[in-house]
């Protein structure tokens, strides 16, 4: 006999044979029924009807009766809550049983039955199984707690549960700890500002002796809450990594990945030339690798994570690029993960060897893989220069095999490295041209065509090739017929003899024949351009392109950052912030990265700034610089960059920052994130000087159909070390269609990073929503301090002290001096003295700016003429 | 009911409006677990697999039947395992003082019945290693006497791939020493290693060849104050199965690959496409035989096979000529000669041939060289006990490129 029995009765007496079965006075023939009982609870069948008969069966001292009594009461109490109220007493009884694995048994049962009415009952046990003696019944109760929780709230806290949950994370019992430390996460996240997890050095210190001695699962619930800790400094942070570093050569791989996400935060904080850092960075290593010789399921998901790492910090795996070159047996996920990463990791030290594989994936059977092994070889060009003619030269290789999919695919990547390296690669056309027929996907076929469209003045048959795509335009999808009108006027414009008849026929095509709005507006403008200034289209059309960068599909930035912070998790598999697929109120908290180092990366910092302007400046450039940005309101000292800044400022000042001048008028509001860019949220502002301080005036308004909260602000580094002096005061949350003005006052002790043009600000707003990011520019008036008056002895010994490069003349048309003075006096310019000199007027001024600087100018007024002349003079006080 | 899922989706994680499922298959069976929160995949897929190892131990043997009568047992078990979601613990150590259900066996353990043997992991490959029923054995059987028995198993995987001019680009060996206890009253065992076992790149011990790996990682329940010095894995076995230590040899290998393979591929005069290879064993003569060997030769052409001279067969779905090798001596060479018809071959097709992929098992032999020293187990047993110490190495992915 065994238990599969149960499974197989059908009967239709069957409740009742059970119900004369479960009241035998045999034990034996009890457990038999209950046995099946819970069998057709499995398999889906509705027993609630012998709800009163199994409770009978509760008294026992039978465990393993008692135990599948429990199983049955926990699946159907909720259903039937006022017969669950029967088994009340012998819970609370069970809670005091000498045996403690049934003290446990009825404490965690009972937090598993959500019925008010035993809910009700469950608190007085629960207070002493939390003070139980036997570390199991702690460990049970403890995690009780987080059940209680979730069904009642108010309850725990009145209760006082809380800090007797607390108390537990001191417990002697490893495994106490474990769970009270997963129970108080849980319910921290629901209370996001509760600070419910106080997590000090000394509960940090516990946390820490205790991952060394629990189980592997109690590990990975300590290392989680470790890592949501903020340590105070980088000793802190460095000697909370050395201690967390043994946990990477746990053979349980979500251990592994809990430690890498602790070390991953905390190496933020971590000045990049400490001999500790490279230590760290190494020691990352051998434990991804690790994870690869994992089984298929595991190693996907670590090969997203790593995806993550390397992208964050490539340094850690830049030596193990092997490990990444696929196995022939690897299922085809992996297979797509690994080229990813592959590509990620190319540079030109190992481009060699990535080419060289690469070329083999290139002939393997399955299709998709081949693809994408094909448009890798195509990144590996675009990424690493000097690679770029072998990568050309492999995909020629790759077109001869006249392998449909990966000719195809090897056309589209061309015609990147075209936009990439312009005339460098263009002899290869020809045999990009013999392949056109084989062409029949959108993609293929559109590149191909831009191909043809950008050099047909090198391609002899042009016109012939075009007009051969002409013939079944209505056919083709709308990305390829957008591409055959652009490409036939680009070749119209180049050869405009023999081509009149065909662009005739394209433009009659798009605009008349065709119902699709985007390509008849394009033929549209086309045709009218064409018609009205040849030479002005011939600049539209075939203006110079702007070369396409290298990394094309990184992760944004701040999302990135928000993903590292969850290694391991659902999140980073998906790629995506849990808020965006969790459903309710946990996970909706953005993490961040702690703040860098104290010791501020100027160099790169300014690398970024100064990208090379050939790349387009897509969004993912400005992001960077915000990179270093964090979201919370800081008061930060006075920062010693500051005489730095001075002299890297003062020429540019000169250059253009005075033009600022002219537009002191302060009412000068701009719309500087429009509605449609930020989810809603539209923002509008200007800046002032009021009574000494400057003030960031906005308006914020809502034109979203949710409500938004949680609004902060940050700005990035700038010329003048603008930053908030406390934070974003939007204290009501902002409903639908409402609108409030904000008035920010900033200081200027911020960091200092010279901006071009240099009164450019770089500003993060967040709301409950999303991050925006916006950039504006502030009069460089509002920097203007009150005390800039000079003396007028200083003045005229500076005026000859301050050598002639300094100086900087300009003309300013169309003013009146009556309407400027009031202007100039209300925007601490001051004018120190007047004089007249052949029918002109000499007013001198100085102002002084937050940094310190001065300026002195001299105006020269002509009487009758509007337009003046300026004169100006930089002084950096030497203080 | 879940009953379809869109083809989107990334594998191992499936989305069902806000559920998730992650699932492994083990034993035939899909062990799925579901979630709403962000939890962690990693700790999901351990636990399952833990999970099933568990359900083995104490079931026996992991089938359908064998679930369903077991149920009440594998409903205790969950319970101690999972707390609200919280994993309590996995070890059967632990779990033996909890668990009150016996559990239930249908099936009488046949010595000659191999089905269920699969202790080297692989399933498909039979090991000729006389099995023992005890590797079968629910773990709590052990309590009511029954054969003492120990396996201690050192299996490795090799991951190898030689390029078209031989040169070897990658070697990479993946191992794993596993120990099956079946011993109710062993307090410890003692497992000497090489004694010129090192890890890492700068250490070297001993006089001889040194066995090296690189990374290295045990089971927490491995205590390591005698394998400074002495290579000695000291542990306190649980009944049942244990990955005691696992490691990894990566970009090196102490000796030669097991198997070369000359290629030969042309274009003869009437368009078909001849492809000979030659393959070298390079073991040591006599000493071994390689029991079932299939080599994977992908060929991207979905052609048909005019006249096979060996032993072969050509899958056309796969685009790939299967050859099979049953057994293969060491220091012998082999050869075969195929032909396929294909039209339109072109010289750029023959870019398309390859690689050859080999799949083989190795039994008494490491790759990195690992051996068991000694196996001591205290108290001492009495003499009836038995001890099994055994070496394998699968190949993973071992590749051929022509």
């Amino acid at each position: 006999m065994t238990d599969s029995k149960y499974f197989t009765t059908t009967k239709k007496g069957e409740i009742f044979e059970l119900k004369a079965e479960l009241n035998s006075d045999k034990k034996e023939k009890k457990k038999e029924a209950v046995k099946k009982v819970i069998a057709s609870m499995t398999v889906g069948k509705d027993v609630s009807a012998l709800f009163p008969d199994v409770v009978n069966c509760m008294q026992t001292d039978n465990l393993e009766l008692k135990k599948l009594v429990y199983l049955y009461l926990m699946n159907y109490a909720k259903s039937q809550p006022d017969m669950a109220i029967m088994a009340v007493n012998t819970f609370v009884k069970d809670c005091e049983d000498p045996n403690p694995l049934i003290r446990a048994l009825a404490v965690r049962t009972m937090g598993c039955i959500r019925v008010d009415k035993i809910t009700e009952y469950l608190c007085e046990p629960l207070r002493k199984c939390l003070k139980d003696e036997d570390p199991y019944v702690r460990k049970t109760a403890a995690v009780c707690v987080a059940k209680l929780h979730d069904i009642n709230a108010q309850l725990v806290e009145d209760q006082g549960f809380l800090d007797t949950l607390k108390d537990l994370i001191s417990d002697s019992n490893p495994m106490v700890v474990a769970n009270a430390v997963a129970a108080l996460s849980e319910i921290a996240e629901s209370h996001p500002n509760s600070n419910l997890l106080d997590l000090n050095p000394q509960t940090i210190n516990k946390l820490l002796t205790a991952l060394n001695e629990c189980t592997e699962w109690g590990q990975i619930f300590i290392l989680d809450c470790l890592a949501n800790y903020t340590p105070r400094d980088d000793r802190e942070s460095q000697s909370i990594c050395e201690r967390v570093t043994p946990r990477l050569s746990h053979a349980n791989s979500a251990v592994v990945l809990s430690a890498v996400k602790v070390l991953m935060k905390f190496m933020e904080m971590l000045p990049k030339d400490l001999d500790y850092y490279g230590t760290l960075l190494k020691k990352l290593a051998p434990p991804l690798v690790t994870l690869l010789s994992a089984e298929p399921e595991l190693q996907y998901v670590a090969l997203r994570n790593i995806n993550l790492i390397v992208q964050r910090r490539p340094e850690i795996l830049k030596h193990e690029m092997k490990v990444f070159f696929v196995k022939y047996n690897d299922p085809i996920y992996v297979k797509l993960e690994k080229l990813d990463i592959m590509i990620r990791l190319a540079s030109q030290a190992n481009i060699a060897q990535v080419l060289a594989e690469l070329k083999e994936y290139a002939t393997e059977v399955d299709v998709d893989f081949v693809r994408k092994a094909v448009r890798a070889i195509g990144r590996c060009a675009i990424k690493v220069e000097q690679s770029a003619e072998r990568c050309v030269s492999t995909l020629l290789d790759l077109i001869q095999t006249k392998v449909n999919y990966v000719v195809q695919e090897a056309i589209v990547v061309i015609k990147d490295i075209f936009r990439k390296y312009p005339n460098k690669y263009e002899s290869v056309i020809a045999t990009l041209c013999e392949n056109l027929d084989s062409l029949d996907e959108p993609e293929a076929r559109a590149a191909m065509i831009w191909i043809v469209g950008e050099y047909a003045e090198r391609i002899d048959n042009a016109d012939e090739l075009l007009e051969s795509f002409l013939e079944g335009f209505h056919d083709e999808s709308t990305q390829v017929q957008l591409q055959l009108l652009t490409a036939i006027v680009k070749l119209f414009l180049k050869k405009p003899t023999e081509t009149q008849e065909l662009v005739q026929q394209v433009l009659s095509l798009a605009t008349q024949d065709s119902d699709n709005p985007d390509l008849r507006d394009r033929g549209y403008i086309y045709w009218r351009l064409l018609s009205t200034d040849p030479v002005a289209a011939k600049e539209v059309v075939l203006a110079e392109k702007p070369l396409i960068s290298e990394e094309t599909d990184l992760i944004e930035p701040t999302l990135l950052e928000e993903l590292i912070c969850h290694i391991g998790t659902l999140a980073s598999v998906y790629h995506k912030p849990p808020s965006a697929f969790v459903e309710g109120s946990r996970g909706v908290q953005h993490k961040r990265l702690p703040a860098t180092a104290n010791s501020p990366d100027a160099s790169s910092a300014a690398a970024v700034a100064d990208a090379p302007p050939a790349v387009i400046p897509s969004q993912g450039d400005l992001l960077g610089d915000l990179l270093n940005l964090d979201l919370t309101p800081t008061t930060t000292g006075p920062t010693p960059a500051v005489s730095t800044g001075i002299q890297m400022g003062a020429m540019d000042l000169l250059g253009g920052g005075l033009d600022s001048l002219t537009m002191i008028d302060s009412v000068w509001v701009q719309v500087w994130v429009p509605a449609m860019k930020a989810k809603g949220l539209e923002i509008s502002g200007t800046f002032a000087r009021r009574a000494g301080v400057i003030q960031m005036e906005m308006t914020l308004s809502n034109k979203a159909m949710s409500v938004m909260t949680d609004f902060a602000i940050q700005f990035n580094r700038n010329s003048f070390g603008l930053a908030p002096a406390g934070p974003l005061q939007v204290l009501i949350p902002l409903s639908p269609n409402q609108s409030i003005e904000v008035t920010l006052p900033l200081n200027t002790v911020g960091p200092v990073m010279k901006m071009d043009p240099l009164s450019n600000l770089q500003v993060a707003v967040k709301n409950n929503i999303d991050v925006f990011y916006f950039s504006c520019q502030y009069p460089i008036s509002i920097l203007f301090v009150e005390d800039g008056k000079m003396e007028r002895q200083v003045f005229l010994a500076t005026w000859k002290d301050i050598p002639n490069e300094n100086e900087s003349q300009f003309q300013i048309k169309d003013c009146h001096l009556n309407a400027a003075s009031s202007k100039l006096q209300g925007s601490n310019i001051f004018t120190i003295a007047k004089r007249t000199v052949d029918g002109q007027d000499m007013l001198y001024q100085s102002m002084k700016l937050s940094n310190g600087i001065w300026v002195l100018a001299e105006l020269r007024v002509q009487a009758g003429n509007p337009n003046y002349t300026v004169t100006c003079l930089l002084w950096v006080q030497n203080t | 009911m879940v009953t379809a899922l869109p083809g989107d989706q990334p594998p191992v994680v499936m989305r069902h409006k806000d559920r998730y499922f992650v699932h492994v298959r083990q034993g035939g069976l899909f062990w799925v677990a579901t979630t709403t929160a962000d939890s962690s995949p990693f700790t999901i897929i351990e636990f399952l697999n833990r999970l099933s190892a568990l359900v083995k131990d104490y079931c026996g043997v992991l089938n359908e039947t064998n679930i369903t009568e077991n149920f009440a047992l594998i409903y205790e078990l969950l319970d101690e395992v999972l707390d609200y979601g919280y994993i309590q613990t996995t070890s059967s150590d632990i779990l033996k003082n909890f668990i009150q259900t016996e559990a239930v066996s249908s099936k009488q353990f046949n010595l000659f019945d191999l089905s269920n043997v699969g202790l080297f992991g692989a399933d498909t490959q039979q090991s000729k290693v006389a099995p023992s029923t005890a590797a079968t054995r629910p773990i709590q059987g052990s309590r009511e006497g029954g054969k003492s028995e120990i396996f201690v198993d050192v299996i490795e995987r090799m991951s190898v791939v030689i390029g078209s001019n031989g040169v070897l680009m990658k070697a990479d060996v993946e191992g794993e020493i596993r120990v099956k206890c079946y011993m109710p009253n062993c307090s410890e065992i003692r497992i000497g290693l090489n004694e010129e076992f090192s890890i890492g790149k700068s250490q070297l011990r001993g006089y001889g060849a040194a066995v090296r790996v690189d990374e290295c990682s045990f089971h927490q329940a491995v205590r390591l104050d005698e394998f400074d010095n002495h290579r000695i894995l000291r542990l306190s076995p649980s009944q049942g199965e244990l990955t005691v230590m696992q490691y990894l040899l990566s970009d090196e290998l102490p000796s030669a690959p097991p198997f070369r393979l000359f290629p030969t591929i042309e274009r003869d005069k009437g368009g078909r496409l001849i492809v000979y290879l030659k393959l070298r064993c390079d073991l040591p003569p006599n000493s071994l035989f390689i029991s079932p060997c299939v080599f994977n030769i992908v060929v991207s052409l979905s052609q048909e096979l005019s006249s096979p001279d060996q032993r072969a067969e050509l899958r056309p779905e796969s685009r790939a000529v299967v050859w099979n090798i049953p057994r293969f001596a060491g220091g012998t060479q082999l050869s075969a000669l195929f032909k396929l018809d294909i039209p339109d071959l072109s010289s750029a097709s023959l870019l398309e041939v390859g690689p050859v992929s080999l799949s083989f098992e190795l039994p008494k032999l490491t790759a990195t060289g690992l051996q068991i020293r000694f196996l001591r187990l205290s108290p001492i047993q009495p003499s009836q006990s038995q001890r099994w110490v055994r070496y394998v190495t699968h190949s993973d992915s071992y590749t051929i490129r022509v």
